[in-house]
């Protein structure tokens, strides 16, 4: 018997971004986009009644949990909603309860924090770390659960738990080492994370962040398609993707930029204290303010102007 | 002389007569028998304690456990042990963030006691079957945190050191090391001075930004060396060798000696859990030798050099396969070295053709948090009436009230269990704390 599935979505909420792909051929709106997720939501809490679900979303500057409400308990929110939900589910009979919980609380939040947006913020990069960091600790959560104050009552298996991230930003703006710590500590609890691209810009840290976690990368070609696209690729749990041929980027870039120029080297020159990256030997480390002895800098080529200075006053 | 009374010695104060007249009795009786025992002048007893030289659990003054704990109204012992858990999980939490050198790339050399003392029981199932599970733990660890480090292994059995494994940066070679336990199998006397000559002689060439770091776990009360043990400490000491012992019998002088000598940190393991402790307390990176040692003046000239290091390509599984350089196997994926261009499986390693360091950003970006800590988070005591209902990185509600029990706000506990960044000034939850130190290092506020 399998564990239930937790899946955290992570969703890009840039108005400069969205407001292009509005406009793009094929158009996709954020409204649109939305409509899709959540019927991919919808599909995973149906698969298995303990299913779960978590959203965060990514404004400029500021990173905001989506769903579930906050104060809720943690992925129990269906258990303790059946009280609630005639109040806050809309009262449509039809629809089962989880599923218009969860559609009527995100889209509400979603208008609530895009319309919150400010004029001045619109520059910011999007704060997908804050919102990767706060779905890591959810999920952290949800897997170290407190002990139960009754022992009698066996504590629920934790969930297996994933992230879905949709990027329609480039993420060259993105804090490097904050989100690298965050790739590593998904890893350590053992969360894949897909990328779904909605745009065409080039995502160089989200690639490693799929291929590290051994998560699936899509780029959608065909917007319209999107819904296809997030049930064949993203829907299938953690367990099951061992027998499934999970689309992933090939083509991975793992080299480094030198942190002089910001360039991609090859063979670079590191600092042993702070581990910062140059391109060409230098007398001194920019970061940590190390001074190199001459000897190493003449070793690598002191034709290097900033060696060859160096080595004629020592 | 009247017995001392000192406040945790006595903790009820006149509920429980009887048990305070016990415990008078056992002072008096305790200090009786010190002054007995010292025999040479009352002036000598009442000096050692007033020294309160309590390194050893026996002198150590006598403590009432059980009176910390406390039960709930409904007779429960249960919250208080879940309290108790906290703090101990706290306390190792807060440590000072005092910003200090940590060496990054490091060099170990694991020295396993194999002699007949392992083949004890007194720990479950045996010393050496413990060990041997910890060390797989540790070098797991150990790899994770320290991705750059090389590590090799060597075992001490009939008198002699036995070379197990090559340094090597690769944690399944290390582990390998372990996984034939018959080849393992407990032997004869250890000797401390041969493995240790032989862990020097393997790190005697390593470059002097590198840490040269000695781990031994040590199981005998014995050692038989063919020399003066002395010389090899004094030249353990000349090539910067910090030697770190983890016992698992008792204490013997000469490794604490050697400890303390080179810098490295020496522990006796009370029982399986505190020695799983101490080994782990060896898994992050050491801060460097302070420059106050005699050594560092001389050593601070070159202790820190530019390295040359190679960001090789990688090969996708779908690449023609061709034979590697390190096993000389067909395989389609791998890392080519950016100099010599010959392919090799895995990295960091260093180029078996042109010997340039090869590692992937990511093994970089992993020890950075080392270098660049999250900030520690301060335990809120007050309330203001203005602090969000919810912790910022899991939304879980906090608790409104204050637990009722006598908490010490020094030990940086919070009694609303609130935990606020100094940084984005934003409230997190104990659990949430704990994460983001140990594992996140990205504070989700700031972050």
């Amino acid at each position: 018997m399998s564990l239930p599935a937790h899946l955290s979505l992570i969703l890009d909420l840039s108005p400069v971004p969205w407001t292009a792909l509005s406009h793009s051929t094929p158009p996709l709106s954020l409204r649109a986009f939305l409509a899709q997720a959540l019927v991919f939501l919808n599909a995973h809490l149906a698969l298995r009644n303990e299913n779960s679900v978590s959203v965060f979303g990514a404004l400029p500057g500021r990173s905001v949990g989506l769903y579930p409400p906050p104060g809720r308990g943690h992925g129990h929110g269906r258990r303790q909603a059946g009280g609630e939900e005639e109040g806050s589910g809309g009262g449509d009979e039809n629809t089962f309860h989880v599923f218009g919980q969860a559609d009527e609380g995100l889209m509400s939040r979603v208008e609530e924090e895009v319309a919150g947006l400010e004029e001045v913020e619109e520059d910011t990069p999007p704060a997908l770390v804050g919102a990767l960091t706060k779905s890591l600790c959810y999920i952290n959560r949800l897997s170290n659960p407190p002990p139960p104050l009754n022992p009698t009552n066996a504590a629920p298996a934790p969930p297996h738990a994933r992230i879905v991230l949709f990027s329609v930003s480039q993420d060259a703006s993105m804090a490097y080492i904050p989100f690298m710590n965050c790739i590593f500590s998904a890893q350590k609890l053992k969360v894949p994370i897909d990328v779904c691209k909605l745009d065409d810009s080039e995502v160089i840290f989200l690639h490693q962040a799929s291929h590290l976690t051994g998560g699936a990368f899509v780029h959608i070609d065909q917007r319209e398609a999107l819904l296809q696209y997030l049930s064949m690729c993203f829907l299938s749990e953690t367990e099951t993707r061992k027998t499934l041929a999970v689309p992933t980027q090939d083509k991975v870039d793992f080299r480094a930029a030198c942190f002089c120029h910001k360039e991609i080297v090859d063979i670079g020159y590191v600092c042993s204290v702070c581990l910062s990256i140059f391109c060409t030997p230098v007398a001194q480390c920019s970061t940590c303010h190390t001074k190199f002895s001459p000897d190493t800098l003449l070793r690598f080529g002191g034709s290097a102007t900033n060696g060859h200075s160096n080595g004629t006053t020592a | 002389m009247p017995p001392r009374r000192d406040a945790e010695f006595i903790v009820s104060d006149g509920s429980e007569p009887e048990d305070d007249d016990l415990d008078e009795d056992y002072v008096a009786s305790r200090a009786a028998r010190a002054r007995k025992g010292k025999g040479k002048g009352k002036e000598l007893a009442g000096d050692s304690r007033k020294a309160q030289d309590q390194s050893y659990a026996w002198e150590a003054s006598y403590k009432r456990s059980w009176d910390t704990v406390q039960e709930d109204e409904a007779g429960s012992l249960q919250a208080a042990v879940q309290d108790l858990v906290a703090r101990s999980k706290r306390r190792r939490l807060l440590g000072g963030d005092a910003p200090i050198r940590r060496t990054i790339i490091r060099h170990m050399m694991l020295l396993m006691d194999l002699s007949t003392a392992m083949l004890d029981r007194d720990m479950r199932p045996s010393r050496f079957d413990l060990t041997l599970s910890y060390a797989r733990e540790f070098v797991g660890e150990w790899f994770d945190q320290n991705p750059l480090g090389q590590m090799g292994v060597v075992g001490m059995r009939n008198g002699v050191g036995e070379r197990i494994g090559e340094m090597s940066g690769n944690p399944q070679e290390v582990l390998k090391c372990f996984a034939d336990k018959t080849k393992l199998e407990p032997a004869g006397e250890p000797s401390l001075q041969n493995s240790i000559e032989m862990a020097r002689a393997s790190m005697s060439h390593l470059p002097t930004h590198s840490s040269r770091e000695i781990l031994i776990l040590f199981g005998s009360l014995t050692t038989v060396d063919p020399g003066n043990i002395h010389d090899t400490v004094d030249a353990c000491l000349r090539d910067q060798i910090r030697i770190s012992i983890v016992s698992l019998s008792a204490e013997m002088k000469i490794c604490r000696d050697m400890c303390e000598r080179t810098g490295g940190v020496f522990g006796v393991a009370l029982n399986e859990g505190h020695y799983k402790d101490l080994l782990f307390e060896l898994v992050p990176p050491p801060a460097e030798k302070s420059s106050a040692s005699h050594l560092a003046a001389k050593a601070a000239a070159n202790e820190s050099e530019l390295m040359q290091m190679g960001f090789p390509t990688r090969l996708p599984s779908t690449a023609p396969p061709s034979l590697c350089v390190c096993h000389s196997r067909l395989r389609s994926e791998g890392y080519i070295c950016p100099r010599c261009n010959s392919k090799v499986c895995d990295v960091p390693t260093d180029c078996d053709i042109c010997g340039l360091m090869i590692v992937s950003s990511p093994h970089l970006a992993r020890s950075y948090h080392h270098l660049f800590p999250a900030p520690a988070y301060k335990a809120i005591v007050e309330l203001d009436g203005s602090e969000a209902p919810t912790c910022h990185g899991c939304s879980q509600p906090f608790p409104t009230a204050a637990r009722d029990r006598n908490l010490v706000p020094e030990e940086g506990m919070s009694p609303f269990g609130r935990y606020r960044c100094p940084k984005c000034k934003h409230d997190f939850d104990a659990e949430c704390d704990m994460f983001v130190h140990d594992v996140l290092h990205v504070c989700p506020g700031c972050g």
